[in-house]
């Protein structure tokens, strides 16, 4: 056995045995939920309202079609994503600070970088299949509720911006990982993972959301309207960012007391 | 004979707070060094560099002639270690616990789970979740994991702490059999020097950071302040007749005389003749010994060197 593939089992059967995969995996249920729900008001907003689903001054603008649900479902795991996604990487760094298991991990044969990778991918393989299963849901959401506007062009258009969308969102949540290790817990990367979704909001708002890499998945997946282009020098913002955060958690892990 | 584990003049400072200064100590085959000293004295930040954890900010540590470092990592393959409170992944169970760990230190034989369970009398235990272990079986749990790839050093810190007393007993006579039949050399530090003196074979005493003493085990009684304690019934006039002869002595706070004269403590018999003699029988007469915790407070200067 690897050492790699030692401590990817372990990982992994940490996580299994863990409530956090059950608290994130109920989130990405309700959300494509939430989302096919609007989509069945939309598509039948008499019907809505007269069983009571809908309040009589509910106003719910859009339309019920594949490429309108494709777009919400890459904007939930935008936005979604960047909230469950962190919550994941500071559970899977922050966990060893809070139960105070880091130390045994400190002193193994191997190299100690090691460690930090087969954690990193554990965070984007789960970040990777929970995206894969909101989608799929949501998916099977929208076919139960018989959205219109089904194409082989949309379904490859949607999917593919969905796919863009969760590796922006998913490459963010390495800076999580690291505030994890600084900040011996789950405090330090929820308070920066809140923070950071805060400021997304307000920077795009404000028009620099283009400079900002938590505000680009969220635009890219078209939550300010069509047309958002992603040019190489956002996907680079994000991209570094990412790296950063990767960086500076191998540095945490390599180079600072551990008490 | 080549040391297992050395550190060469280590020094930590963090904070502007001198942890540990200026240590240097050696551990054998086979041997079990007890390192003592009072919580904050630099035992676990001593500990923490020795596994690497904590880089010093002056001197080196070295475990099986080589150099910690982040390079060094295959010295960990045959090094068990246990620091501070044991804590394991709180929702798995026990046995899951060791196998995850079993994994990590990269053991394809899972039977190694078992016979570590059965050795630490972990069994009844097995398949609890961590998170709901005693504090003593919490210990056990940290010493297997310690032990679970058959380590030739062993480093553990304060392990027999919130254990019973008949499992302190158990880890004592189970760390001295893994020290004299195996020659597992084991570093263990406690603030408790009599539960160490019972089973270490040289005992280093760290305050403030510094190593104030190190001691062969056997040696140690010899370290021990003496003194002789005497009952008479008039004890003004019997202090007068002890003075007379030329031993210092005085009235301790229980009423009875005493003496640190080492002529008094070598010859008690020849004191009793002498009281007898000049009219002063002795109600009482004993030599005492201070304890061990005595001599460790005495040594490192927080109680009276007449303390006894």
């Amino acid at each position: 056995m690897t050492p790699l593939l030692a401590v990817l089992q372990v990982e992994a059967m940490k996580l299994r045995k863990s409530k956090l995969l059950w608290i994130v995996l109920a989130t990405f249920t309700i959300a494509p939920l939430m989302g096919g729900f609007f989509m069945f008001v939309l598509k039948n907003p008499e019907l809505a309202k007269s069983t009571g689903l809908l309040g009589a001054k509910a106003q719910i603008a859009g339309e019920a079609t594949w490429p309108a649900y494709f777009s919400m479902l890459a904007q939930i795991i935008a936005v979604g994503g960047l909230l469950v996604f962190g919550f994941v990487a500071s559970w899977i760094f922050g966990r060893e600070y809070t139960d105070r298991t880091i130390k045994d991990l400190l002193a193994l044969p191997y190299h100690r970088g090691i460690l930090v990778l087969a954690k990193f991918l554990v965070v984007f393989a789960t970040a990777g299949l929970l995206s894969l299963y909101a989608v799929g849901f949501g998916m099977l959401i929208g076919w139960g509720i018989s959205l219109s506007g089904w194409s082989s062009a949309v379904w490859q258009e949607g999917l593919f911006i969905i796919v863009i969308t969760a590796l922006l969102t998913i490459s963010l949540s390495t800076p999580i990982a690291f505030f994890a290790c600084w900040g011996k817990g789950y405090l330090a990367p929820l308070g920066f993972m809140i923070l950071m979704v805060v400021f997304s909001q307000i920077i795009a708002a404000i028009g620099y959301g283009d400079y900002f890499p938590w505000s680009i998945p969220a635009l890219y997946s078209g939550i300010a309207g069509e047309g958002y282009n992603l040019k190489a020098s956002n996907a680079f913002t994000v991209l570094f960012t990412s790296l950063a955060g990767i960086i500076g958690t191998l540095v945490w892990w390599l180079y600072a007391d551990q008490y | 004979m080549k040391s297992l584990i050395e550190t060469d003049r280590l020094s930590k400072r963090y904070n502007g707070f001198q942890a540990v200064e200026d240590l240097s100590l050696s551990v054998n085959k086979g041997e079990i060094y007890g390192f003592i000293g009072l919580n904050g004295s630099g035992k676990t930040t001593t500990i923490r560099m020795l596994l690497g954890m904590i880089k010093p900010t002056s001197g080196t540590c070295f475990i099986y002639g080589k150099k910690v470092n982040l390079r060094n990592y295959a010295i960990w393959e045959k090094v068990g270690y246990m620091v501070e409170t044991p804590y394991a992944y709180p929702e798995l169970t026990v046995k899951e616990n060791l196998h995850a760990f079993r994994r990590l230190r990269l053991i394809s034989n899972p039977d190694v789970v078992d016979q570590v369970i059965d050795r630490l009398n972990l069994t009844p235990y097995a398949d609890k979740k961590a998170k709901n272990l005693s504090l003593g079986n919490a210990q056990r749990l940290g010493i297997a994991k310690a032990l679970l790839h058959k380590p030739g050093i062993l480093i553990l810190d304060e392990p027999v702490n919130g254990l019973d007393p008949a499992g302190i007993v158990e880890i004592r006579e189970f760390l001295q059999e893994l020290a004299f039949n195996e020659g597992i050399a084991i570093f263990i530090s406690s603030h408790l020097l009599t539960e160490i003196a019972r089973i270490a074979t040289k005992v280093g005493i760290i305050h403030q950071g510094r190593l104030v003493q190190e001691v062969e085990a056997a040696q140690l009684h010899l370290l021990l302040n003496q003194r002789l304690v005497l009952g008479v019934r008039e004890k003004t006039q019997a202090l007068e007749v002890m003075a007379s002869a030329g031993f210092v002595s005085s009235l301790n706070k229980d009423g009875f005389i005493e003496t640190y004269d080492v002529n008094a403590i070598k010859r008690p018999d020849d004191v009793a003749r002498f009281l007898v003699h000049q009219g002063h029988s002795p109600t009482k007469l004993a030599v005492e010994e201070e304890d061990l915790e005595t001599y460790f407070l005495r040594l490192i200067g927080q109680k009276g060197d007449k303390l006894l």
